[in-house]
């Protein structure tokens, strides 16, 4: 991975666990977060998992990029850097959150400030 | 992160370093908001040494920039590096804030 896709996955985790911090833990940041990561051929792995409350996905989303607010921005930093944002939901307590960059495809240089 | 505020030419700055993010945003929200309750305007925030902007940083100077438009205020942004521009401009925000390369550009627009 290039340098500055490393720092738009820097930022993605960043703001993932943020999101577990702010809703997951409501606010607690002496509960636990692991963050893995994987390599494989057909990309980049991040699982991130909590023990928090649960989330609900159809409930996640960012906010209007045309309407001017504070928040509601860090889904979108997630997703526009990775290309799978998965809950799993075979995890019963907490959450795992799996998030997928395919490598390859000439989506490396994918221009994230158009 | 560290935030001076500066006076030049008769204008006040906020000149910004480090890593803006979920723990050191509070701290610059408590400094621009000061600036915002005494109706600062111009204020200009100097972005050169700003290493790292999450969405929290992101909401505070949105959040700054909305209380200041309630009395005509502006919120100049200079000198914002190139791997944070891109996240403004991501965000659509590059057509919000008034950003300049430099202080010059800023002072006299």
């Amino acid at each position: 991975m290039t340098d500055s896709v490393i720092e738009d996955v820097k930022l993605a985790v960043d703001e993932a666990c943020a999101n577990v911090i702010k809703h997951a833990y409501r606010g607690d940041t002496r509960q636990k977060i692991v963050v893995k990561f994987k390599l494989r051929k057909k990309g980049f792995e991040v699982i991130i998992e909590d023990s928090g409350i649960k989330a609900r996905p159809e409930l996640i989303a960012g906010r209007d990029l045309e309407e001017v607010r504070p928040g509601g921005l860090g889904i979108h930093f997630i997703k526009r850097t990775f290309d799978v944002f998965q809950f799993d939901e075979k995890k019963t307590k907490g959450n795992r959150l799996r998030l997928i960059r395919y490598l390859g495809g000439g989506n490396e240089d994918r221009n994230l400030g158009q | 992160m560290k935030i001076e505020i500066l006076d030049s030419k008769g204008l006040k700055v906020m000149s910004v370093t480090g890593d803006i993010d979920m723990y050191s945003s509070p701290d610059l929200r408590k400094e621009l908001m000061q600036l915002v309750r005494k109706k600062v305007s111009p204020l200009l925030v100097d972005f050169r040494g700003v290493s790292y902007i999450d969405s929290s940083g992101i909401a505070t100077f949105v959040e700054g920039l909305k209380n200041m438009m309630t009395y005509g205020g502006k919120l100049r942004l200079i000198g914002i590096p190139e791997k944070i521009m891109e996240i403004f401009c991501f965000a659509k925000l590059d057509r919000v804030f008034e950003i300049y390369g430099t202080f010059d550009d800023a002072c006299n627009n």
